[in-house]
């Protein structure tokens, strides 16, 4: 049931998904791995929008370096945890939700128990070998994954519904090498932004996902690109999970 | 009777992009793309290994559809045949 408080706040989105697709927002849990130059954009957005509980996974403390893109994270902060960071901004933005932080570094033995029960699983992540364990916990629990990776200027999306479409493995078997990457922030920003608009429509069941879609983003030239990709039978993470009709409850 | 090489992203930087070459039967896509990329030996040694394999990570999808860059060298190109060609990025 929504308070006269967040009838007020989400007025304007009720337009769009009417008082019962704000409910189901409130009811939602939404695992972020990652509050960096992705997860910073995503969990506000997603906060703002009346995402039940959030939350948000994180081992790193903030450094001066990263607030060029980590816009959670302000100048005051700096030695801070970031999941301490993130907690305070996130409540002050929106007190209506419930804002959870685990100051940790996801493995396979606590990425389970982290994710497990949550609706949807954000990568925010900056590497692939942690990207790896989410969706394997995805494809394990049958949890959507929502992907999303940049470099410089660069930067990519896709939705992962297991059963239903390629895996994370699928489409990347092998990551690109690892290297301190370049980044500006808008590259992350905008990407999250594709990120947290697919979790609000899977949320409320509504549009069309970036199921079996890679979303490219070339900053530079200002182009998107779309391309397909499809399951692979022989995959080690999803291969054995029979594929499975729509259910229609997206 | 053409094929297009699209490349994304880095590659694109340094090779350019919706590159037209003439098709003839029997064109293998490795090697298209290999010759494209030789036009630029950074760009070359971004997609290739020393060896002259595709790096693993390299994407290759033709027409919309995934190619494994194993399958590359043996994968015939059809008249019309677009090629894309992008690195995954790993940054967050």
């Amino acid at each position: 049931m929504l308070s006269e408080r967040e009838l007020d706040r989400y007025r304007r989105q009720i337009l769009l998904f009417g008082e019962e697709g704000q409910e189901k927002l409130k009811k939602s849990e939404i695992f972020i791995a990652g509050a960096g130059g992705l997860g910073c954009p995503i969990s506000i957005y997603l906060a703002v929008a009346g995402i039940g509980t959030i939350t948000v996974v994180d081992k790193d403390v903030v450094d001066q370096s990263n607030l060029n893109r980590q816009i959670l994270h302000h100048d005051r902060d700096i030695g801070k945890k970031k999941t301490t960071s993130a907690r305070e901004k996130l409540t002050e933005i929106n007190p209506d939700i419930r804002v959870t932080v685990i100051n940790t570094t996801i493995d396979e033995t606590n990425v389970l128990g982290m994710a497990g029960s949550a609706d949807g699983i954000v990568d925010a992540m900056d590497n692939f070998p942690t990207r790896y364990l989410l969706n394997e916990a995805a494809v394990k629990k049958g949890i959507p994954l929502f992907h999303g990776a940049i470099r410089g200027l660069y930067g990519q999306a896709t939705t992962i519904i297991p059963g239903r479409t390629a895996c994370l493995r699928c489409i990347f078997p092998n990551p690109p090498p690892k290297e301190v990457f370049p980044v500006v922030g808008v590259t992350p920003g905008l990407i999250g932004m594709v990120q947290a608009n697919e979790v609000l429509k899977y949320l409320l069941g509504t549009g069309k996902l970036l199921e079996n879609r890679l979303f490219l983003w070339d900053g530079l030239g200002a182009f998107t690109e779309e391309v397909c990709v499809e399951r692979n039978p022989g995959c080690k993470t999803c291969g054995s999970i029979q594929k499975e009709g729509n259910k229609g409850d997206y | 009777m053409t094929i297009k090489i699209r490349f994304f992203a880095r590659f694109r930087e340094l090779l350019g992009t919706d590159i037209l070459l003439a098709w003839t039967e029997g064109t293998i896509l490795g090697s298209v793309v290999r010759e494209v990329a030789k036009n630029n030996q950074e760009g070359y040694d971004a997609i290739f290994d020393a060896g002259g394999s595709f790096r693993e990570f390299v994407i290759l999808i033709r027409n919309g559809t995934r190619i494994e860059t194993a399958e590359a060298e043996k994968t015939l190109v059809g008249d019309g045949d677009e090629i894309a060609v992008f690195p995954p990025v790993a940054g967050g």
